[in-house]
């Protein structure tokens, strides 16, 4: 990688990341791979960016969502594009697929990690290639799996038990839409990172689609809510 | 600086600058204070610094790291324009900006805004924040007065204003965020860029509005005191 890792000089070690972002959800459903994130930049904790696209297309057959540092996944980005450019290049019928990806994502991953200068990201990786549908996840360390349905973050503590109550085999477009927008919304109410402006993509064998942002409504008519303190005044 | 970061302290940087895109081009501005510690060590400082003819940067943070990464894009781009035979894409300034943030992010700790015209894309207005992420804006405010200005902006930003609308929120917002912050002050200056070429003004406080608690200046009490004036036209 024609990087700046030092690795003989002291001054290259752990650093600390500055713009991030949050949870990134997905999960396998019929015809492919359905993913969501917010648009949300955070700087410390202030939400500075609420427009930052962590979806993106990598080549025919695969989607990327990233958390982390954001740099750092603008950089990771400029690698899979040379690496999708070599392979178009060799102009020989086959695809780089989301297994083939993943896997290099992984080597770059680990392999930054043992040279104490890390790429701060957890990346979800998901995609089709012949009709296998493949998910998986690799995070700053180099821990990388594959599942059903895989999170983020937060995500993991929050949005992953609903979904192993919830995620079946062969879930529509509509549900699997439907079960990631009920996690997304728990990401709202309880991730104080979270950014009310939520895309969400799909891939399947025909392609990538990015769906257009869009905010979720919020309940908070419990009469819990509306009176909480009642029989208890001094409590919250 | 202290090794261990406590992670959810965004870091604060003296200065205030903004960068905004209007119908036709772009309005950049920034204060003039560059402090060491508590002294004003430069209390009429130019932060918005010339990459090319038509592409400026707002420099925030280290003054001398700020400066070091302006210089290296100025030259990287005056030998990128010769060999381009036209003028440098404001993207491609961006980038460069981007390019050494990034790759030398343990080292440096500098926030930077590039705006600039050029023909293919209009006015455009990258924002390059300490770590090296780029991201185009319609608008973009950073250093440490712009923690003052998150608010005014949600409030007071529209599409498609006028260049004297643009100028006019540019002026009022480094103003506001000089009231308030310590490490932000002097004057405003603002730099105007479209297919016309590059406009320098010059707001010393005497020209920008009052705002809460703050009084007309005067140049002496005695002028106060006694009988008021009679007015002249």
């Amino acid at each position: 990688m024609a990087s700046n890792s030092d690795s003989v000089s002291d001054t290259q070690r752990t650093l600390y990341p500055y713009v991030t972002g949050t949870s990134v959800v997905a999960l396998k459903y019929k015809n492919g791979i359905l993913m969501a994130a917010d648009m949300g930049g955070s700087y410390g904790s202030t939400l500075r960016y609420k427009s930052i696209d962590r979806l993106k297309p990598i080549g025919k057959h695969s989607l990327l969502g990233a958390s982390g540092e954001i740099s750092d996944f603008q950089e990771i980005l400029r690698y899979l594009d040379e690496l999708i450019l070599y392979d178009n290049m060799w102009d020989d019928g086959n695809s780089l697929g989301p297994k083939e990806v993943h896997n290099y994502l992984t080597r770059v991953m680990y392999n930054r990690r043992n040279k104490f200068n890390p790429l701060w990201n957890a990346l979800v990786l998901g995609g089709v290639k012949n009709g296998q549908k493949y998910l998986g996840m690799v995070n700053m360390i180099g821990i990388n799996f594959e599942d059903n349905h895989v999170a983020t973050g937060l995500g993991n503590h929050l949005a992953r038990p609903i979904l192993r109550d919830e995620w079946h085999e062969n879930l529509t477009f509509e549900e699997g839409v439907k079960l990631l927008e009920k996690c997304m919304r728990v990401l709202l109410y309880r991730d104080r990172s979270a950014v009310n402006k939520i895309q969400i993509s799909k891939i399947t064998e025909e392609g990538a689609t990015l769906f257009p942002p869009f905010s979720l409504k919020t309940y908070w008519e419990f009469s819990a809510f509306k009176n909480p303190t009642v029989g208890a005044e001094g409590s919250w | 600086m202290d090794q261990k970061m406590d992670f959810n302290a965004p870091h604060s940087m003296g200065t205030t600058i903004i960068g905004v895109t209007y119908n036709g081009g772009v309005v950049l501005g920034a204060d003039s204070r560059t402090s060491t510690g508590v002294y004003v060590a430069n209390r009429a400082s130019d932060k918005i610094t010339q990459l090319t003819d038509n592409v400026y940067v707002c420099r925030s943070g280290s003054a001398a790291d700020s400066q070091v990464v302006s210089d290296y894009v100025r030259y990287f781009l005056h030998q990128h324009t010769i060999q381009l035979g036209q003028p440098a894409t404001v993207k491609v300034a961006a980038n460069l900006v981007r390019l050494l943030s990034y790759n030398n992010k343990n080292f440096l700790e500098t926030g930077l805004i590039v705006g600039g015209w050029d023909k293919y894309e209009g006015g455009q207005i990258y924002g390059v924040p300490l770590g090296g992420t780029i991201v185009q804006q319609p608008f973009a405010i950073g250093g440490s007065g712009s923690s003052y200005l998150y608010g005014f902006f949600d409030q007071a930003w529209k599409e498609g204003m006028t260049k004297d609308e643009a100028e006019d929120l540019v002026k009022k917002a480094v103003s506001l965020a000089i009231a308030r912050d310590g490490a932000s002050g002097g004057v405003v200056r603002t730099v105007i860029i479209n297919s016309e070429g590059v406009t320098r003004n010059f707001y010393p406080g005497d020209q920008l509005p009052l705002w809460h608690e703050e009084l007309e200046p005067q140049n002496s009490l005695l002028d106060i005191l006694g009988a008021p004036e009679p007015m002249n036209i």
